[in-house]
């Protein structure tokens, strides 16, 4: 049975806070979600990624998550492909959610089912640990 | 439009050379047959991609900024921010401020405007985490961010500011440069006044029509640096100083990238209940 855990609230130490296109301060970077769920899209684009996983709620239902991701140039430093993930396949998302309770967040990391891990790299284009 | 744009700079790459020996010297331009342009018309200037004015003899240039550029963030991941310090700021600007605060410690995002599409403009747009190409011809340098492939060309022809009145005031402004010595001194006004912010992520002070930037341009090794002198009497007091260190990146080039329409239906955070538009 696939359900969303609410993690405890871990405090994250997060300093890039303009990875995003957009202001950060939408999301509670003290929680952590995980998603257990199935991908329904996966969209390969600029200036950001995108993940929608069905997840059912406590009750059963299904409810389409919302994952924001960095842009493809700091993915595919982290080992991403365009067809790392698609529609159908199984898979766990750590996101910090947004804080009104919506179903979304900004994405953590990626378990797929085979157990292989992935998450983000960090923007720092042009220094040594930018690989 | 982009893809025209950077054809553009790469066709005026290849024609007119991007380093300094490329450049005609007093001597090259006297064995060469000048190139030569229709007359202007009165009170027009030559394009910076006109071959008379690309062949006009000028000074080797102190250094070349062609490149992909990042800001550098390694040693502080806040140092796309161009404060604290921040100035004393003006009532207008105050009021921003203060509501950016009441918002942020309710868990809400005040006036986002680059989230929602609007130019992130200057100075933001130098620092925006995707890099920024530059390539500099002997009468401009243009750049172009990785972040939604906003244009801002910096005319090094000697040319003027436009004429307020005519001027089409837009998000980076239009960019005069000079060489003082070793220096690249880059003046910059002209700018719009609405949408247009000097921060982001829980700072809202706003940029207006008087914001006047001006950048001091070094080379350090393999580091650009640059030096903004930031005057906006609508908004703050004064000087605000800040001054980036920008690496240059080898292995990226930048790409097509668009806020598109329907990119803010999948980014939720963006038109969640957390925003605060107005």
């Amino acid at each position: 049975m696939k359900k969303v855990l609410f993690g405890a609230a871990l405090v994250l130490a997060c300093g890039v806070s303009a990875l995003a296109h957009h202001s950060p301060a939408a999301f509670d970077r003290s929680k952590e979600v995980k998603l257990v769920g199935t991908v329904k899209e996966f969209r390969w684009q600029n200036p950001h990624t995108w993940i929608e996983v069905i997840v059912p709620d406590e009750k059963g239902k299904d409810v389409v998550w919302g994952v924001e991701l960095t842009s493809p140039t700091y993915l595919v430093r982290a080992g991403w492909k365009s067809n790392t993930i698609k529609p159908g396949d199984k898979v766990t998302v750590l996101v910090n959610p947004v804080r009104t309770g919506e179903p979304a967040g900004i994405f953590r990391s990626l378990t797929l089912a085979d157990g292989r891990v992935l998450t983000e790299r960090p923007a720092r284009l042009g220094t040594p640990d930018s690989k | 439009m982009r893809g025209l744009v950077i054809s553009f700079v790469i066709a005026a790459i290849a024609s007119a050379g991007c380093s300094p020996s490329a450049q005609p010297d007093s001597t090259a331009a006297s064995a060469a047959p000048a190139p030569t342009d229709p007359p202007l018309e009165p009170g027009r200037v030559l394009s910076a991609l006109a071959p008379s004015n690309l062949a006009r003899p000028r000074p080797k240039p102190p250094f070349e900024v062609t490149g992909n550029w990042f800001i550098d963030v390694s040693q502080n991941p806040e140092a796309w921010r161009f404060g604290p310090p921040y100035p004393k700021l003006t009532a207008v600007a105050q009021k921003h401020w203060d509501l950016a605060k009441k918002y942020t410690a309710e868990g809400k995002v005040y006036r986002d405007d680059i989230g929602q599409c609007w130019p992130a403009g200057l100075p933001l747009i130098m620092t925006r985490y995707w890099p920024m190409a530059m390539v500099q011809i002997p009468t401009a340098i243009y750049m172009i961010s990785g972040f939604m492939n906003s244009v801002r060309i910096v005319y090094l022809d000697g040319r003027k500011h436009t004429d307020l009145d005519i001027i089409v005031r837009t998000y980076n402004g239009e960019s005069i440069g000079t060489w003082e010595g070793d220096t690249l001194v880059v003046d910059t006004i002209g700018f719009r006044g609405d949408h247009h912010w000097m921060d982001q992520g829980g700072v809202a002070i706003p940029a207006g029509e008087q914001l006047h930037i001006v950048e001091r341009f070094r080379m350090a090794g393999n580091q650009l640096e640059i030096e903004y002198t930031m005057t906006d009497p609508e908004h703050w007091e004064g000087e605000w100083k800040s001054t980036k260190r920008f690496n240059r990146v080898i292995d990226e080039d930048i790409q097509e990238v668009s806020c598109l329409p329907d990119l803010n239906e999948h980014l939720q955070s963006t038109t969640s209940k957390t925003q605060v538009l107005q």
